[in-house]
């Protein structure tokens, strides 16, 4: 700090909240500077710059600012009375350099001036760069100075008086917060989410793009519609969001001004007053670019006048922690009128440089051209990403200014290369060929090859080949062909792969059923699907309908001849629908060969290669098992019905040395991990992670294969390195992947959409047999012409344009008005370290909804610290389990699909390990207890466990703050969640000090004005803290200086009146409310007193059970009795007189209670100050005050000194009010009488 | 982001392509070349249940075509 000081200013909501930001800024990395480069031509004269720069300094108060927290945590700004201006002359061939290198140069927000004047010669002319700190000036504030400072270089003394910032300051504490609060709780009701952009915050200091464009189309719509041009910049702008958020209901910030109109010279006001406030707009994809307009516009007007509410009232109102990551400024502030000759000084461009925390922030100016820029920070908006951005805005600004009045649905902010690849059509794949004929070549051209081996049986590709035609010639003599459905329920096994060959010879298609199957499901799906015949084997078949053939019949040369066509049915497969029935899915021929084609091509398999039957007959894997085989002439080792995976299939890989597989992950994370020998894998069914790829992709073709049922088994392959993220990779020939928003348009890379797959000629199948309702919804129009298949599986392109598979689109689920996909979560959690697999759940409890994950852990159990930490790495807050729940194995379906209904709810995470011991860790248990509405915390329980929010955070680093007079940075709580972890970081932190400062905030949240409550004799006013159930908004205790630390103790009341006085002043603007008990009484009153003879309101004088002492000459007692008359009064009962302070500090301690903490310096210094304060309030001769008084009296008065409230009489002007409270004088801060007396207070409030 | 074609209580239209396959479809979406409205715009469930009454043969109509010539 520079100088003597002129004065102590509170911060406005808006300096409060950049501070906050700016002081938990790396250094260099606060990103709140702003600045001004002028160009100058001509002759300088750099002494004359110099008094000039000292002139605004001189003029404006607030740019003599800087910034300290008060041990309370309370910011002030501290105003030097004088300083002169940095100033610097330099020479320079880069200015950008140098004004990027003034940027970056941080500022100490604790020893101003917050800004530095540069005069740089460069070369030809000379350039001004003045950097400020944002807390000392907005965009607005810049010309301002530019056109004063250049006033003062002129040597002109005639500017008009400066109006002060602190006007400002004085009218904002005036404004009805109350009703503006209601007024945006209202607007921002029922908003299920934040709309963000980005995937995180960012840390860097932002980038900027810009550009221009042709205005004029945007100022004729703005001017038809009767909007301004930034409510056309802003409606576009949430368009945008909308499309790239997949939201309808879509928030960002928007800076105004913020300069209240009727607070006169406004204009001509130095400081920061920008605000930015949400806009909310609701996009209704039917309505146009005008209505949406017209509608923005409205919203608008409704809030003007409220929208000085800092924003984080706004969201406290609309009960949400975080709404938006993106905002949009136009800056319409005028150019600095100072361009043009200056005497011998010409004054060229001027360039404004500002920037703001948010990860995008698109900033606008009007005039001939439309002027953009495009801020964002690129560790979480990289350049590219900020670049394609970019481009879609301004795709979409062109789009409405040509076609305003179009359905917005139709309006387009694709790519070029995104569209293009839209209305590309799917490569074409192999001829389409049916199963018959392809089985059929296989044994044409590798009859000597081994078809199949099982349990050391072989069958040559003749053999398997001549026994099939032996059972399609009996199957075709009892008249199955095209569309007739032949059951097959055989376990995996020569016999079943007979029976399907069969079936495809003679034409017909294949019904698969696992006899594995319940008996009840197995009748229900024949009972549906109706098949013309079956094959089985007697025990599996008996007491079913139907006629069951057995599957072994004479061996045949040849086939039958097979009527069938692409087209036709090549199998039926039953799956789980959502509704809980099965579904017979219906899958052409059409697509067979093109999925073997691609597959061999893809797998490495060749003739002689030996392949896995695995997939149960039932699943549409087995299908490709079998086609796979024939297709590449390699033998199907047949793993017997009784493997599930585990060493018994590592073993059968092993000794068939089986060189491709197909395997679902959990299959595969079930084999032990020792060298299966297998070349290819082939991955699908449920989504791989990360980690599967890196432990097994080593050293072999590792294939992830996506594909519903609905399809030709698979869709989607991408071959995958070890250190590949995982991916969908690209569409197999024939068919064709969109991923569509809820619009049915195409979404930009990098969105997440729905996936639709195309080709049906090819890919996807027919429908649902004997259900054409859920075929029609599920088999749809395909926008580009043609059907597609809805898969219901959330995806989105990567960089690559490679499809990520983010989870299932049903898996929608909300929590705490958050919309969350479960499936998201869970593929994040699966990918990390030590999770073989994972599930998500939302459990509802005593706290509401709670987000659980649940862990299949590979080894040992992860602690919750680092799967929170990873996730905290990829997905939104809200998306982070609150806990993680250890499981043997996940609850599967029948089918193998996750069974969320059987994942159990956890047991409440009570008193895991031991119970707290230390005073800090009893002081944050019960904390915790209080804030999460639990009864007991152990000293091992996590606060996040136990379902504390981030919110709850925030409010118990304030609780902490205020009662335990302990930081506990938000930071802290995330690293170290538990009660213990938390004590042992705090006490690393040096001892916690128990709150001693001259200002105990005992609560700093809340509307309206605070309630000062004065110390008592004791010298601490912790005795206030119950009052804070009964009252409501900001309380702060003033308590003795000399307690904290040792200091001069005032000699009158008066002077620690005045020194109260002052502290109040820098803490609030009045009108002031003052309460205070006994000595604190007399005190109240000489404050307020004192507060009038400054010129300040005082809405409150309230008074427990305070007298005159001089009035009745009472004593408050003898001095002299020690330090034990000291505890009495703090509410102990000492064993004897004799008691030192070091006792005192032990007594309090083994008590427990608040004064625990206190060390016998604390005592020997509190009974100092008591001591004084006896002596002072003996002595003290109360002043006239010229209001009215509350007066709580304590009616229980016996042995004690007589007193009433006639004894204030002389020395109150106004009213006094008494209100009896039935206690003792010692009683007065007890819960009862707190009570009455908070009432009492909060009635007058009311009334006020 | 809810799917068009899950929200119960949507317009909705049903549509037919020249094969005769049936397909729901929302009527804030233009309809695609292609395909014809034959029913709505009306509630999710009556368009469904038209669909179940119309669409009793699932084959495509070339297919139709082509096994009652063979």
């Amino acid at each position: 700090m520079t100088g003597e000081l002129a004065d102590i200013w509170p911060l406005s909501p808006l300096q409060e909240g950049m501070y906050f930001h700016a002081e938990g800024s790396a250094p260099g990395a606060d990103v709140y500077t702003s600045q001004l480069v002028v160009h100058l031509e001509g002759r300088v004269d750099p002494s004359a710059m110099r008094a000039a720069a000292d002139a605004v300094l001189a003029r404006h108060p607030g740019l003599r600012a800087s910034f300290r927290r008060r041990k309370t945590g309370q910011p002030v700004q501290l105003i030097a009375r004088e300083c002169r201006a940095p100033w610097r002359e330099t020479e320079t061939a880069d200015l950008t350099a140098l004004a990027e290198a003034e940027r970056e140069t941080g500022f100490v927000l604790g020893s101003g001036p917050l800004l530095r004047f540069v005069l740089a010669r460069t070369g030809p002319g000379h350039a001004l760069v003045l950097t400020c700190h944002h807390l000392l000036v907005d965009g607005w504030s810049m010309p301002v100075l530019a056109e004063e400072f250049f006033g003062h270089y002129l040597g002109a003394d005639r500017l008009p008086p400066a109006p002060s910032y602190k006007k400002f300051l004085a009218w904002h504490a005036n404004q009805d917060t109350a009703a503006a609060r209601t007024v945006w709780r209202e607007h921002l009701a029922g908003l299920d989410g934040p709309t963000l952009l980005a995937p995180g915050s960012g840390t860097q200091r932002p980038r900027q793009l810009t550009r221009t464009l042709d205005a004029a189309p945007f100022t004729e719509l703005a001017r038809c519609a009767g909007v301004t041009l930034a409510t056309v910049l802003q409606t576009a702008w949430a368009v945008l969001l909308g499309r790239l958020t997949g939201r309808t209901d879509v928030v960002f910030g928007s800076v105004n001004s913020g300069r209240p109109a009727e607070l006169a010279g406004v204009e001509r006001m130095v400081g920061l007053f920008v605000n930015t406030v949400p806009v909310r707009v609701r996009i209704r994809e039917a309505e146009s670019f005008t209505a949406l307009l017209a509608r923005v516009h409205r919203d608008r007007n409704s809030l003007l006048g409220r929208d000085f509410l800092g924003l984080a009232d706004i969201q406290q109102a609309a009960g949400a922690e975080r709404l938006f990551d993106t905002i949009t400024a136009f800056e319409n502030y005028p150019a600095p009128k100072v361009t043009g000759s200056l005497g011998e000084l010409r004054v060229g461009a001027v360039e404004l440089t500002d920037a703001a925390h948010y990860p995008v922030t698109l900033v606008a100016a009007g005039g001939e051209r439309l002027w953009l820029r495009l801020d964002h920070r690129p560790d979480v908006v990289p350049d590219a990403a900020a670049g394609a951005l970019f481009d879609r805005l301004e795709r979409l600004l062109q789009a409405v200014a040509s076609r305003p009045g179009e359905p917005l649905a139709r309006l387009d902010i694709l790519a070029p290369a995104e569209r293009e690849r839209v209305h590309t059509p799917p490569r074409a794949g192999a001829e389409p060929r049916t199963l018959g004929a392809l089985l059929g070549e296989a044994a044409r051209r590798h009859p000597e090859m081994p078809a199949v081996r099982e349990n050391g049986t072989e069958l040559r590709y003749a053999e398997l080949d001549a026994l099939a035609n032996g059972l399609a010639h009996e199957l075709a003599t009892r008249g199955a062909g095209p569309e007739d459905l032949i059951a097959v329920l055989l376990p995996r096994g020569i016999a079943q792969l007979t029976a399907v060959w069969a079936i495809a010879k003679a034409g017909a298609a294949v019904l698969p059923i696992d006899p594995e199957l319940p008996r009840e499901r197995v009748r229900g799906i024949l009972a549906e699907a109706r098949p013309v015949l079956g094959i089985s084997e007697a025990e599996l078949a008996s007491g079913l309908d139907g006629i069951w053939l057995d599957a072994v019949f004479p061996a045949r040369p040849e086939g039958p001849l097979s009527l069938a066509r692409a087209e036709n049915t090549a199998y039926a497969i039953y799956t789980s629908g959502s509704t809980g029935v099965p579904k017979g899915v219906l899958v052409t021929h059409s697509g067979l060969a093109a999925l073997a084609e691609h597959i061999r091509a893809h797998a490495g398999i060749r003739a002689g290669s030996r392949t896995l039957a695995f997939a149960s007959p039932s699943f549409d894997a087995s299908v490709l098992e079998l086609l796979l085989a024939a297709h590449t002439g390699s033998t199907m080792v047949i793993a017997g019905p009784e493997l599930y995976g585990g060493p018994g299939l590592a073993e059968l890989l092993k000794r068939e040395r089986v060189d491709a597989a197909f395997l679902t992950p959990s299959a595969l994370s079930s084999l032990p991990a020792t060298d299966l020998g297998i070349g290819t894998l082939l991955l699908g069914g449920e989504p791989l992670s990360a980690d599967a790829v890196r432990r097994w992709a080593g050293g072999r073709r590792l294939l992830n294969v996506y594909g519903p049922t609905e399809t030709t088994v698979f869709s989607l392959t991408a071959t995958l390195a070890e250190k590949d993220p995982v991916h969908l990779g690209e569409p197999i020939p024939g068919t064709g992947a969109l991923v569509l928003d809820g619009a049915l348009r195409p979404v930009p890379d990098g969105v997440t959409g729905e996936l639709y797959l195309t080709g049906e000629r090819a890919g996807i199948g027919r429908g649902y047999l004997g259900r054409p309702g859920l075929t029609a919804s599920r088999f749809v129009a395909c926008p580009s012409g043609g059907r597609m298949y809805r898969t219901g599986d959330l995806v989105r392109r990567d960089d690559a344009g490679r499809l990520e598979y983010l989870g299932r689109a049903d898996g929608q689920v909300k929590l705490r008005g958050h919309r969350i996909e479960l499936g998201e979560i869970e593929v994040v959690l699966a990918e990390q370290d030590g999770v073989a697999a994972a599930a998500c759940a939302i459990h509802e409890g005593a706290h509401g909804g709670q987000l659980i994950g649940y862990v299949v852990p590979e080894d040992r159990m992860p602690g919750s610290e680092r799967l929170r930490g990873g996730l905290e790495r990829r997905l939104p807050y809200y998306m982070v389990p609150a806990m993680f729940v250890e499981l043997d194995r996940l609850p599967r379906t029948v089918q193998g699909k996750l069974d969320r209904e059987r994942l159990p709810a956890p047991g409440r995470a009570v008193a895991k390990g031991r119970a707290p011991r230390s005073p800090l860790e009893h002081r944050l248990a019960a904390l915790f207890a209080e804030l999460l509405g639990i009864e007991e915390v152990g000293a091992e329980d996590g606060f996040f466990e136990l379902g504390g929010t981030s919110l709850l955070a925030t409010r118990l680093a304030a609780r902490a703050r205020a009662e335990l007079g302990i930081e506990v940075p938000i930071r802290a709580l995330f690293e170290a969640s538990t009660v213990a972890l938390l004590a042992a970081r705090l006490d690393e932190q040096g001892e916690t000090e128990p709150p001693l400062e001259p200002v105990l905030e005992l609560r700093t949240d809340g509307a309206g004005e605070p309630l000062f409550c004065v110390h008592p004799a004791v010298a601490l006013s912790w005795c206030y803290s119950g009052l804070l159930g009964h009252v409501d908004g900001p309380v702060y205790g003033l308590q003795a200086r000399g307690i904290a630390e040792q200091e001069p103790l005032p000699g009158t009341l008066a002077e620690a009146a005045h020194d109260y006085a002052e502290r109040m002043r820098v803490l609030a603007s009045g009108p002031y409310r003052l309460l205070g008990w006994s000595v604190g009484g007399l005190l109240a009153h000489a404050i307020a007193t004192r507060l009038r003879e400054l010129g300040e309101r005082v809405e409150l004088l309230a008074l427990m059970d305070a007298y005159p002492m001089r009035a009745h000459g009472a004593a408050l007692g003898d001095p002299d009795v020690g330090i034990a008359r000291l505890a009495r009064d703090m509410g102990f009962t000492p064993a004897g007189e004799e008691l030192d302070a070091a006792g005192a500090a032990r007594m309090l301690t083994e008590a427990g209670g608040v004064f625990a903490g206190l060390r016998a310096e604390h005592i020997e210094r509190m009974y100092a100050a008591y001591l004084n304060l006896n002596h002072i309030a003996r002595t003290h001769e109360p002043p006239y005050y010229d209001g009215d008084m509350l007066l709580f009296t304590a009616t229980r008065r016996a042995g004690e000194v007589p007193a009433s409230y006639t004894d204030w009489k002389p020395y109150v002007a106004g009213d006094i009010e008494v209100c009896e409270v039935d206690c003792a004088h010692a009683e007065m801060t007890e819960q009862g009488p707190l009570a009455v007396i908070g009432a009492r207070l909060a009635q007058r409030k009311g009334r006020a | 982001m809810t799917n068009p074609f899950e929200d119960p209580d949507g317009s909705y239209y049903v549509l037919v392509n020249e094969e005769g396959q049936h397909s729901l479809w929302p009527n804030f979406v233009d309809v695609p070349e292609g395909w014809t409205v034959v029913h709505g715009e009306d509630t999710r469930d009556a368009c469904l249940e038209y669909v179940e009454r119309n669409w009793t043969d699932m084959r495509p109509n070339s297919l139709i075509q082509a096994m009652e010539d063979s």
